[in-house]
């Protein structure tokens, strides 16, 4: 279990992330299941939509933006593969709130922004009973094989 | 029969089909047969409980059934049925326990009436009665006059408002006004009567901004010496929560 992205696309999160703060901010990641591992190739950031005065803890996307974000992978080729989010002044982990609303088969990509600079993401899975989320190595390539986002 | 639209995270559990073929009358029973045919997909769809986990979106021919009669919407034979979650998360929980603002506010109505039945009958020891329940609730971490608010609850007139909260600047400015009340006893009997009965006011009108404007002047003044980083003022108000005011909703 792995997840692979180029150096690019993890600033690109980095600046998303950042952009949202204090908010939080989300997106999905966009790439090819090949066997354990999620190859990352693209980003979709998308608009956090849950309660405004939540959002310095919570994110939400839309079942809507989820759906056209499956169209746009299938369009490119790609699939859903994770999500990426970012947790605003706290660690780089899954919370229980993760774990509650966690998908299976998804990797979900945390970066931590603290005082609005992205400091450090790991990425977590949901274990197959739903008890609690994973840890999966992040493995960042230098040379980006990768389309922009 | 009615086709549903499976997501891709789910599909590994229906066999990697991203349409499944079933039978119901129901949008409930139809998601029932689902799981009956692929067991693996139910606990990524339904709670133990039983309902819906948060995340399940069910759309009818893209209308979201909870637009409609939720999982009792009828079912017709070409209809198409998709699942399509919503994606959630966020940082750990606020942090804070429930506090119960009614048990609060019926502290401040009474700490406010007493006073001013004091004031109107020129009555010290009503003053002094106020001091000691409030500072002994204080010592003991509740609200003094918690029991008007246990009353108030067994005949009806009052019904919880848990909030996610800190007690602690609650008790601070509990106890806060118990000492102005102290004072304004002293200052009586220094022969002071317009700094007693100011201290006196001074408490009245904190209480009932409290009680009105759902600000804590008290708790402010906790926060503001938390930040100083005084001994003792462990707790910083509650996130994205001015010092003192009330705080907002649990999402």
């Amino acid at each position: 279990m792995s997840v692979s992205l180029s150096f690019t696309l993890l600033e690109a999160i980095h600046v998303h992330g950042a952009r949202a703060y204090p908010e939080e901010g989300a997106g999905l990641l966009l790439g090819a299941f090949e066997g354990n591992v999620r190859r990352v190739t693209r980003l979709l950031p998308l608009g956090n939509h849950f309660r405004p005065e939540s959002r310095t803890r919570r994110y939400l996307i839309s079942p809507r933006d989820l759906l056209a974000a499956e169209d746009e992978a299938e369009r490119l080729g790609l699939e859903v593969v994770g999500v990426f989010h970012s947790h605003p002044d706290h660690p780089a982990r899954a919370s229980e709130f993760d774990t509650q609303w966690a998908l299976p088969v998804y990797s979900y990509l945390i970066t931590q922004v603290q005082a609005g600079v992205a400091i450090e993401s790991r990425s977590w899975r949901l274990a197959e009973d739903r008890g609690m989320m994973t840890e999966e190595p992040l493995r960042v390539s230098d040379t980006p094989d990768a389309e922009e986002a | 029969m009615t086709t549903i639209r499976i997501p891709t995270p789910l599909r590994p559990y229906t066999g990697g089909s991203k349409e499944v073929d079933v039978t119901g009358g129901t949008v409930g029973a139809a998601l029932v047969d689902l799981t009956v045919r692929y067991p693996d997909v139910r606990r990524h769809l339904f709670e133990e409980a039983g309902g819906l986990r948060p995340y399940v979106n069910v759309f009818l021919n893209d209308a979201d059934i909870r637009t409609l009669q939720s999982e009792a919407t009828p079912l017709q034979s070409a209809d198409r049925l998709m699942i399509v979650p919503s994606i959630a998360g966020g940082t750990a929980e606020a942090p804070g326990v429930p506090v119960d603002h009614a048990a609060l506010r019926a502290n401040q109505a009474s700490i406010i009436l007493l006073l001013v039945a004091a004031f109107v009958f020129n009555a010290a020891w009503l003053v002094a009665v106020v001091a000691l329940v409030i500072l002994a609730g204080t010592a003991l971490g509740r609200p003094g006059f918690l029991w008007v608010y246990i009353l108030l609850r067994r005949i009806g007139l009052s019904k919880p408002d848990v909030l996610r909260d800190h007690p602690q600047p609650h008790r601070f400015a509990q106890g806060l006004g118990g000492a102005f009340l102290v004072a304004g006893l002293g200052a009586a009997w220094l022969g002071l009567p317009w700094l007693s009965w100011g201290l006196v006011w001074l408490v009245i009108v904190l209480a009932a901004v409290n009680l009105f404007a759902g600000f804590c002047v008290g708790c402010a003044l906790y926060y503001w010496l938390h930040r100083l980083g005084l001994p003792g003022f462990r707790v910083g108000p509650p996130p994205s929560t001015f010092p003192g005011q009330r705080p907002g909703k649990a999402p």
